[in-house]
């Protein structure tokens, strides 16, 4: 197959039909294109940048090889994040130490809108960041999606593979495990429901 | 929508990242003109987006590149390999198979032609001719040339030569006739002459 030097200005889907040709040069503007997001999703999750290196690398091989099978249904992005979502899931099924997706009913007592406000002016980054970590892989997977990818809950349904139902479900616990983490950490500004 | 507690509850985080459709935003933004308690939780998510934002991490960038493009070509290298040298040949072989066995049903299929135990039938005029004993070779060879005459077979078991006209169609009967009349005409050379 004859090389494609320059491709010139492409889409993310035009690029893919050009790897399905067998252009490498389509597949490193590819690469380029969304190898940090894809590394990013993979590190919040995995929170080894040896592994999350290993899914990146392993999602851009599939994208090579299963590139003709890019049908444009949804966004070649989500598509992709698709692509290491369950890439990630293998891995966090074989650490075989992956949090459950759990549904604490207390939690959803816990809906204090004084919270919100103390946690919101006096709350700094590393505090907030300290409890995103500590969230569960499927909570951290809907938060990222949401606040760092910006998708809408239907895309990020396709790519956890999840009704759009579990994905609503799963943030709003999310976001009360966030808030419970960082009452724990800064008890005194959290007033008393 | 989905009102936890008549608050748009679900909503309020695509809210804040801007994916929420037409209808579902104005549905989120009517509720917030009345409600404290989600413009409270609005703040928060964006404190929480900006956050997740600023927690972006770098990437393995060219070194990452670099062992993708390693991969792609040893895999490229190795499904080289996994092709057996021997099947380009197969495929000549087995192309070769197809076009015999073509040329044999297309030999088999052809109507079987009828050819008479004394040959094919000779296209042309031809023409029955008995010689004289005494006639020469010479004398022969002459007329034939004369008449672009040329031996086809014989003799038969009478003495009967066979001779095709050379340039002449089975339509043109009077220059035939004529012929026949020149070749008769040479009684020391030709004792029977006829068209067959």
């Amino acid at each position: 197959m004859r090389e494609v030097e320059s491709i010139g200005p492409n889409t993310a889907a035009d690029l893919l039909k050009h790897m399905a040709a067998g252009s490498e040069a389509a597949l490193r503007e590819f690469y380029q294109t969304f190898n940090a997001r894809v590394y990013g999703f993979a590190l919040k999750r995995l929170r080894d940048p040896a592994d999350a290196a290993d899914v990146l690398n392993e999602v851009m091989l599939e994208a090579w090889r299963s590139a003709s099978r890019f049908e444009g249904r949804s966004q070649v992005s989500t598509w992709l994040l698709g692509i290491a979502h369950h890439k990630i899931i293998d891995i966090l099924r074989r650490r075989k130490n992956q949090p459950q997706d759990e549904f604490d009913p207390d939690l959803l007592e816990d809906d204090s809108p004084s919270a919100y406000e103390v946690i919101v002016g006096k709350q700094d980054a590393a505090q907030l960041r300290l409890c995103l970590e500590g969230l569960s892989d499927a909570h951290r997977l809907i938060v990222h999606l949401a606040f760092f990818e910006d998708l809408a809950y239907e895309e990020i349904a396709k790519i956890a593979d999840c009704p759009v139902g579990t994905v609503k479900t799963r943030m709003f616990h999310a976001r009360k495990l966030l808030k419970r983490c960082l009452t724990q950490v800064n008890p005194r500004v959290v007033p008393s429901d | 929508m989905n009102k936890r507690n008549d608050h748009p509850d679900d909503l309020l985080p695509w809210y804040v990242n801007g994916t929420l459709s037409r209808g579902e935003r104005q549905d989120v933004e009517t509720h917030l003109q009345s409600c404290e308690r989600c413009r409270q939780k609005i703040s928060w998510l964006q404190t929480l987006r900006v956050e997740v934002k600023a927690d972006a991490v770098g990437s393995p960038g060219e070194f990452g590149l670099n062992r993708l493009m390693r991969e792609v070509n040893s895999q490229k290298s190795a499904q080289r390999l996994r092709q057996p040298w021997w099947r380009p040949a197969l495929a000549v072989a087995a192309a070769i198979i197809v076009v015999q066995f073509a040329v044999l049903i297309n030999v088999m299929n052809r109507p079987a032609s009828i050819t008479p135990l004394g040959g094919p039938a000779e296209e042309g005029v031809v023409l029955q001719v008995k010689f004289a004993p005494a006639a020469t070779e010479a004398e022969i060879r002459l007329l034939l040339q004369r008449t672009q005459a040329t031996f086809i077979s014989g003799p038969g078991a009478l003495g009967v030569y066979r001779l095709r006209l050379d340039g002449i169609s089975a339509t043109q009967t009077q220059a035939i006739q004529r012929i026949i009349v020149e070749l008769t005409a040479q009684r020391n050379v030709v004792t029977y002459a006829a068209r067959e």
